[in-house]
């Protein structure tokens, strides 16, 4: 298993596309979950109103424990990213044909499938490790008052971003495996939001209960939209059992669809 | 003697064209197996197959024996056509993401860069590599792991004549190590002088499958000149004689099985001709090769 992450990681290591995209992803990640006070206080001093009418130092962003669900949150719209250096690195193998090296060379097609697995894990894991610790220290920073098991209600969250984030790249993963063309992936992958958008508007009418099954809104579900709590709405501030098991099963099927396409191709 | 490979009945269809048809091969321990076959008559799909990257429509095949996992290929060097690495890698780092995925021990990499003589270049890009830099670069990742059995698929492709002699004494040291080698090629001189055996294919059917060394039995064909003005009329009289041809100042004779150059020049000293002239014509395996050819054509006629 950790030769197979190995293998892939070789690949990416030494490719500059891959530190460049990678670099501004993570850079964007770290600088805008931190830097959302920062925000706040610029939009006050901009717009005169906005500060009048809501005390922005009153607006508990980075205090414990809506922190967690606050930067999961926003750092959920920065996948995107990542998913595109994913279909690039799978598209790549198509591409220069290295695929069908790696194939002769004495990978089995499981094998080549599960190295780029273990790659979207790593990356995963690394951006919740991230959000964790900017979300750690601006808490402490933040948090006019830290009583210990408290402040760590709703961390699950962070949970539920990694599989947010590792579900989207088993998407794009597969987009790769099935259209295995850069450009063509990429811009599926950005219009797939628009294309469910527009079938769930038009079955919504009629059988709203199916709308949370759909792949990418269940993605979405993993952690909701928490910023209405802050204008007196009520909000789901729990990560749901559901919704979980509705991403899961995306995500099994997702990597199941792309092993299967590379089992029965000739490459 | 062990067999390394064995192919029973192989299929593959793709849509209508049928690029390999119910092919039966067997490849033995040691063999440099010439696999030979115009464009297009399912040389690469067949070692596609063979290697993992082509399913079979059907049929099946062996290797050492056994059934094949990703393992047995591991076993095996194998190029396929066009030379395939990372175009961002260097040479170098390509060969150590081959050798992980081989399992073979880094020192081989400095060896095998060696042998192909790329020592010199191995920390450029391989995208800026020549043709001929790729194809020894494919060769050496082919050996990196000391496989049992190599696979060359128009290995010389591209190289200059140095580099052709090269990849000859290459092939030449790793046969005389007892290794099989599977070569798919064009050029059948350089065929006939590495290989032990070979098959011919055919819009993807076996059409013939032998050891080289017996291109050229059978019937002979001698060349003769004499300072005699009735040559050609004398030989017409020899017992041995097929059909006779006049060649500018020469006489080719094709004999009838059982008579070689030697009852020719007996025949005419006998008659009180003495030759100036006498070369056997070799039957070459590129005569051979285009003889198989236009035999199936004949018959499918
Ligand atoms: N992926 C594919 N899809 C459709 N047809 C294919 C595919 N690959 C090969 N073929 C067809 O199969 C046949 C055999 O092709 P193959 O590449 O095996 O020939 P070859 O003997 O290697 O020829 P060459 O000497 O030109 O390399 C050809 O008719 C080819 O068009
Ligand atoms: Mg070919």
């Amino acid at each position: 298993m950790l030769h197979l992450l190995q293998v892939d990681l070789k690949k990416l290591f030494n490719y500059r596309t891959f530190w460049i995209i990678c670099g501004l992803y993570f850079l964007t990640l770290g600088m805008a979950t931190a830097s959302g006070m920062e925000f706040l206080k610029w939009l006050a001093s901009t717009f005169k109103d906005f500060g009048s009418k809501l005390n922005i130092e009153r607006i508990p962003l980075y205090h414990f424990p809506d922190v967690w669900q606050n930067l999961a949150w926003g750092s959920g719209l920065l996948k995107m990213m990542l998913g595109i250096m994913v279909i690039i690195s799978i598209t790549n193998e198509y591409q220069y044909r290295t695929i069908r090296q790696n194939i002769i060379d004495g990978m089995s097609r499981e094998q080549f499938i599960l190295s780029k697995l273990l790659t979207n894990l790593v990356l995963s894991l690394a951006s919740m490790v991230l959000v964790f610790v900017v979300a750690l220290i601006t808490g402490f920073i933040y948090s006019p008052e830290i009583s210990f098991p408290y402040m760590f209600a709703g961390v699950e969250f962070c949970a539920s971003y990694f599989l947010e984030v590792f579900a989207f790249l088993s998407f794009a993963l597969m987009l790769g495996i099935l259209i295995q063309r850069s450009g063509l992936s990429i811009v599926i992958l950005f219009s797939s939001y628009l294309i469910e958008l527009i079938i769930k508007k038009n079955i919504d009418d009629y059988v709203p209960g199916l709308i949370p099954f759909f792949p990418l809104e269940s993605i979405m579900n993993l952690v909701p939209l928490p910023f209405a709590r802050y204008a007196f709405q009520e909000i789901q501030d729990y990560v749901s059992f559901g919704s979980v098991a509705i991403a899961l099963g995306w995500t099994f099927l997702f990597n199941y669809f792309g092993y299967l396409r590379l089992k029965k191709s000739d490459i | 003697m062990e067999t390394v490979l064995s192919i029973n009945q192989l299929t593959k269809t793709f849509g209508r064209i049928t690029a390999v048809n119910k092919l039966d091969l067997e490849v033995k321990k040691g063999q440099v197996f010439g696999f030979l076959g115009p464009n297009g008559s399912g040389k690469t799909t067949t070692l596609g197959m063979l290697m993992g990257v082509v399913n079979p429509t059907s049929g099946s095949f062996s290797w050492f024996g056994q059934t094949v996992t990703n393992e047995t290929r591991k076993k095996i060097g194998a190029v396929l056509e066009h030379p395939i690495f990372y175009p961002y890698l260097s040479g170098q780092k390509n060969l150590e993401l081959t050798a992980m995925i081989k399992g073979a021990p880094a020192d081989h990499i400095a060896r095998v860069l060696d042998v192909v003589e790329l020592t010199s270049r191995k920390d450029d890009a391989y995208k800026t590599y020549s043709l001929g830099m790729k194809q020894r670069l494919a060769i050496a990742s082919a050996l990196l792991n000391d496989p049992i059995v190599l696979i060359l698929d128009e290995p010389t492709n591209g190289l200059d004549p140095m580099g052709i002699a090269e990849i000859r004494n290459i092939i030449k040291k790793i046969a005389a190590d007892g290794k099989t080698i599977i070569l798919a090629s064009h050029l059948l001189d350089e065929v006939q002088k590495v290989c032990s055996h070979f098959a011919v294919l055919r819009r993807g059917v076996l059409m013939h499958s032998g050891a080289v060394d017996e291109v050229g039995k059978g019937e002979e064909t001698v060349e003769v000149a004499a300072y005699h003005d009735d040559l050609g009329f004398v030989l017409q009289e020899f017992a041995g004689t097929l059909s006779l041809k006049r060649d500018s100042a020469s006489m080719v004779v094709k004999l009838k099985e059982g008579y070689n150059s030697q009852d020719v020049n007996r025949f005419l000293y006998e008659k009180g001709i003495v030759v100036s002239h006498l070369v056997t014509q070799k039957k070459s395996l590129e005569k051979q090769f285009l003889e198989i050819l236009a035999e199936a054509d004949s018959i499918k006629k």
